[in-house]
């Protein structure tokens, strides 16, 4: 049952990549990616890695996404293309989000869907913390100086010059 | 199933760099860039969901934390060519100085 759900929001994450390939529009492209992202996010679900897709969520398909709409909102018209085919964007976006409710709710009337297909998926999710401040800790504290940077680029970027 | 997965891996890799690879404007190549790393993430998340690694989902954890850092950056560059008024291509850019 787990294998077929992933093979499922495999599928789907497939069909809208595909999608967004093939779409002109930005605002259809950044639909399809924010398609492609839940779907990915099930995947992990449903491998047995409940942390890693809710991240996902939260920072890809939430908070980067919410940037790149921002940035196609700033765009010239030409360029993002929306306002002329507003069709295509809002059909894709009502199939990917019904695509991962669905598959939300089918995990949810079931509830072997927690233990993944890893052996160890579960237990090794608790030894993350111990992982990222043990033997990753470096990698950890320079991921979070390159957040930093990047946070100080955004600010400098963005100031307004003479 | 094995082979599904690394199969979806390599179509989604493969989507994201035709993106990357063959359109113009600078948003659709950063947004082909994401979905690249995004097919290496699953790859990540499925190897080491299968051998039980912690060290695995670790580094998708990194990964995520990278890719949101680089997103970031590379969106702001993106609105900074949208103020300077230039064209969002990439052919139209050949300086780098502001």
């Amino acid at each position: 049952m787990v294998h077929a759900a992933i093979l499922l929001a495999g599928v789907v994450a497939v069909v809208f990549a595909v999608l967004m390939a093939t779409q002109k529009s930005l605002y259809a492209c950044a639909v399809c990616l924010l398609a492609v992202l839940l779907q990915t996010a099930a995947i992990f679900y449903f491998l047995g890695a409940p942390l890693v897709a809710f991240l996902q969520v939260m920072i890809y398909a939430g908070a980067v996404m919410v940037l790149v709409v921002v940035t196609i909102m700033a765009a010239p018209a030409e360029n993002a293309r929306a306002v002329n085919k507003p069709s295509a964007p809002w059909l894709l976006a009502v199939l990917g989000v019904l695509a991962p409710l669905g598959e939300a709710a089918w995990a949810l009337s079931r509830g072997e869907f927690s233990q993944g297909v890893g052996w160890g998926a579960s237990a090794a999710q608790m030894q993350v913390g111990a992982v990222l401040f043990g033997p990753y800790a470096v990698a950890t504290e320079a991921v979070g100086f390159l957040i930093f940077l990047s946070a100080l680029a955004v600010i400098d970027l963005n100031r307004s010059r003479p | 199933m094995n082979q599904a997965v690394w199969a979806a891996c390599f179509v989604l890799f493969a989507a994201g760099l035709s993106l990357l690879v063959f359109r113009r404007e600078l948003l659709a190549m950063l947004l082909g860039l994401e979905l690249m790393v995004n097919a290496a993430n699953i790859g990540v998340v499925y190897g080491a969901s299968l051998a039980g690694d912690a060290s695995g989902l670790s580094a998708a954890l990194l990964i995520i934390a990278v890719a949101a850092a680089e997103a970031v950056i590379g969106l702001s560059l993106i609105l900074r060519v949208y103020q300077s008024g230039r064209s969002p291509e990439s052919d139209a850019l050949k300086e780098l100085h502001g």
